[in-house]
């Protein structure tokens, strides 16, 4: 049985051998067609041509003022300023998937090209393959995208106003072709190496797949479809066209939020976060280290339990504890001030207490949970050193100093890279329950988080603004860890986050 | 020399004694002002002000409350329901998640980390999330619709199932797993009968974790909600704040009467009610909360 697999497997080198022109053959076809699709995808190749403009203008109802701005030719690149001018918010969704998918396939089939230029000499040419499955798939689901697109806007203008260039069928139907070659040359070289594709894999692992469904269904509903949702940022949302087809309005969103409070936001968010991280890290290290030295173990662990606490209490508690203590009448501290014959302090009325206020709490509630981290670090270090320290006669100042902090380094590093990568991401539970829907304090504590939510619960007309801010947040804060993960892999690839 | 360091040391253990005892009351020092408050009759709360002992002792707040039940006994109730349904989907899905990528033959496993990993870098923002449980999938137009939306979005999470999956790799060696499938065991056999039985402590601290969030939860009621027969007990409590004070300042400006208003004891009382759970818990699970933290951290 083995040697007869072992025979047929030779025999298939060396026809593969043989075969290496065929091979050359497919990729060279593949290559070829690659390069024609990304031509294609240039901008300068109009995909849709508007036609019977003027009856189509009317029925949308195009001010004069746009149809001036109009072209008849359109890309998928800029079919959103159609979109755009005539206010046809209906397709506007469907527009900027189809720009979101031809960046994608343009990307892919760039991936492939560099591929072919660039070959990993490792395993013949399945890497080449493998980068060529994307290029294609992507193209064909982009044409069909496109087609289905036509028909979409032409069933919401009520009338034929697109016209699909032939183009789309050609990288469609070449596209297709391209695949089944690779996938030819492929299966067999696959044997030779004795690598298996996906659908080996399914087959052999169903049981895996089948225990990953639930996940994929709840990241999709929960994570990866609400991305496409960053289109409202786009949009000026109004009651009579709902959500599905208010109009695109570019980039006006931004714009209001850069004129009103985009600065503010960021610098708020930013602020407050390395506050924490920085005071808060070095906190809790104290801390931790303090623990470590306690040699009573009743005390050891009572204290740490003690400080563990408030992470367990919701912030709706930590609400009703700041409101008790710096209520004006009957608050903690303005009956001791009375009491000391001291004025009272209207804290609720004065923003400047309250990034303090707010960084005191952080730390109130978190201090614990970094004691754990750090500590965990601390008892992973071999009594060895210190014995070694103390026979040299250091003191417990210099253990810490020389010992302790220098072994502790690399978790606070990931740590700080992980803090970092979220210095965008707003503590909004704490924030909104200390200062809630005071507006006297916003100036001093508003960040993205509680400003996105007071839209979503109070403003729906200006869904687009919020979701403007949210998906600014995103971004930026993205391009945060890109940037950092980047540097880091450069000068220390353990601590890279990814 | 040897006098010197010892001088030293015993001036550094009274400074991080000191230190420690300090930090541990400043942490507990609010309960006890929640808890002696609750216990103490409103009229000294308004004229004295809190103390560490409640002065003047009475359980009238508790009993205030326990005299119409139905509200709070309702939010316990759903909380509850919120808490086991959500705790114990979430488990199975991160538990099947972590075996899936902790197996080292499983090709995409690395697809999949980074796909779940993905998630915690970017997202869409706050208000898509929204629209899409409440337009997309209309779960905010029946009863039944605001609560698996309130359930359902924290099954779980990327740093959940990196933590599952360490406990997965600590506690069950790749060579077993291997020998067992020399054996012919499938990978049904493997997950129940070999990594379940011994994946104890994972399940402990994933689990609580998740109960943890699902307790504290007032966000999803907030958002979801349509009915106050859905709300979260920590949501109640929150609305029971806020319409105080709201009327509160009504009241100064419109002269309606205060008597009937829950007192500043009543809250306080509330809110020891809505943490009993988890304060009477915390010193028996405060161990697996520690363990997941400290294996989450070795591994970054």
């Amino acid at each position: 049985m083995k040697r007869k697999a072992n025979r047929q497997l030779s025999s298939l080198q060396g026809m593969l051998e043989k075969q290496y022109f065929g091979k050359k053959l497919a990729i060279l076809i593949s290559m070829m067609i690659s390069i024609i699709t990304v031509l294609l995808y240039l901008p300068v190749f109009r995909w849709i041509s508007v036609v019977n403009t003027e009856s189509l203008y009317e029925t949308l109802k195009v001010k004069e003022k746009a149809i001036a701005l109009l072209e008849t030719n359109y890309s998928l690149f800029n079919i959103l300023s159609f979109v755009q001018h005539t206010r046809a918010g209906s397709i506007g969704l469907y527009s900027m998937i189809l720009l979101f998918l031809i960046i994608a396939a343009l990307y892919f089939n760039l991936v492939f090209l560099l591929r072919i230029i660039k070959k990993k000499n490792i395993k013949g040419n399945l890497s080449i393959y493998s980068a060529a499955h994307p290029a294609m798939i992507f193209s064909v689901i982009l044409c069909i995208a496109t087609i289905i697109y036509i028909d979409f806007a032409n069933s919401k203008f009520g009338m034929t106003g697109f016209v699909l260039s032939p183009a789309v069928y050609l990288i469609l139907i070449i596209s297709i072709i391209a695949f089944i070659f690779i996938k030819l040359v492929e299966s067999k070289e696959r044997l030779l190496y004795r690598e298996h594709g996906f659908l080996y894999e399914l087959k052999k692992n169903w049981i895996l797949f089948l225990m990953l469904v639930p996940t994929f269904l709840y990241l999709i509903i929960n994570n990866y479809l609400p991305m496409v949702g960053v289109y409202y940022a786009f949009t000026s949302f109004n009651f009579k066209d709902g959500l599905w087809a208010s109009p695109f309005v570019g980039f006006k969103n931004f714009e209001h939020l850069l004129k009103a409070d985009l600065f503010k936001l960021t610098k708020n968010t930013i602020l407050y976060n390395l506050a924490f991280i920085g005071i808060g890290n070095i906190l809790q290290i104290a801390f931790a280290i303090f623990v470590s030295r306690v040699g009573i173990k009743w005390f050891k662990r009572t204290s740490q339990t003690l400080m563990f606490m408030p992470y367990f209490v919701s912030f709706v508690i930590l609400k009703v504890l700041v409101y008790n203590l710096f209520e004006y009448q009957s608050g903690m501290i303005n009956t001791a001030m009375v009491s000391l014959g001291l004025d009272r302090i209207d804290f609720y009325n004065e923003p400047s207490y309250w990034p303090y206020l707010i960084t005191v709490f952080y730390l109130w509630k978190n201090i614990g949970y970094g004691i754990v981290v750090y500590l965990a670090t601390i008892m992973g270090i071999s009594d060895e050193y210190y014995d070694a320290a103390k026979v040299d006669g250091a003191s417990i100042l210099q253990q810490i100093r020389y010992i302790t902090l220098p072994l502790i380094k690399p978790t606070f590093i990931i740590l700080f890279l992980y803090a970092l990568g979220s210095i965008m991401k707003g503590q909004f539970e704490l924030f909104y329950q200390l200062v809630g829907t005071n507006g006297v304090l916003y100036n001093a504590t508003d960040i993205f988080d509680t400003f996105v939510y007071r839209i979503t619960t109070t403003q729906p007309l200006s869904i687009g603004m919020g979701t403007a801010a949210g998906l600014y947040q995103a971004v930026f804060g993205f391009i945060v860890i890109l940037v950092t993960n980047f540097f880091v892999k450069r000068k220390n690839p353990d601590y890279a986050l990814f | 020399m040897k006098i010197r360091d010892s001088k030293s040391t015993i001036i550094f253990k009274i400074v991080i004694y000191t230190l420690l005892t300090l930090g541990a009351l400043i942490c507990v020092f609010p309960f006890i002002v929640i808890i002696s408050g609750s216990f103490t009759d409103n009229h000294t709360i308004l004229t004295e002000g809190y103390g560490i002992l409640p002065k003047n002792f009475t359980v009238a707040a508790y009993q205030t409350i326990f005299k119409a039940p139905q509200d709070i006994l309702q939010a316990y109730m759903m909380t509850f329901y919120y808490t086991i349904q959500g705790t114990s989907v979430g488990l199975i899905m991160i538990t099947m998640t972590a075996y899936v990528i902790s197996r080292p033959e499983f090709k995409y496993r690395n697809n999949i980390s980074f796909m779940i990993y993905f998630t915690s870098i970017f997202g869409g923002g706050i208000i898509p999330w929204y629209l899409m449980y409440s337009k997309v999938l209309g779960l905010k137009e029946t009863t039944g619709g605001s609560m698996i939306a309130i359930w359902f979005p924290a099954l779980m999470s990327p740093f959940l199932i990196i933590l599952m999956r360490t406990f997965i790799k600590a506690s069950v060696p790749d060579a077993i797993s291997e020998s067992a499938k020399i054996d012919g065991a499938g990978h049904m056999t493997i997950f129940f009968k070999i990594v379940l039985p011994v994946l104890g402590p994972g399940i402990a601290t994933v689990g609580l974790f998740l109960a943890l969030g699902y307790w504290n939860d007032w966000f999803r009621s907030s958002m979801f909600s349509t009915s106050s027969k859905t709300w979260e007990l920590q949501f109640y409590l929150y609305d029971l704040l806020n319409a105080t004070q709201a009327l509160k300042q009504m009241a100064q400006n419109t002269s309606i009467s205060t008597a009937d208003l829950p007192t500043q004891s009543v809250k306080l009382a509330m809110a020891v009610v809505a943490t009993g759970p988890v304060l009477l818990f915390y010193p028996f699970v405060q161990r697996y909360f520690v363990s997941g933290i400290t294996i989450g951290a070795v591994k970054g």
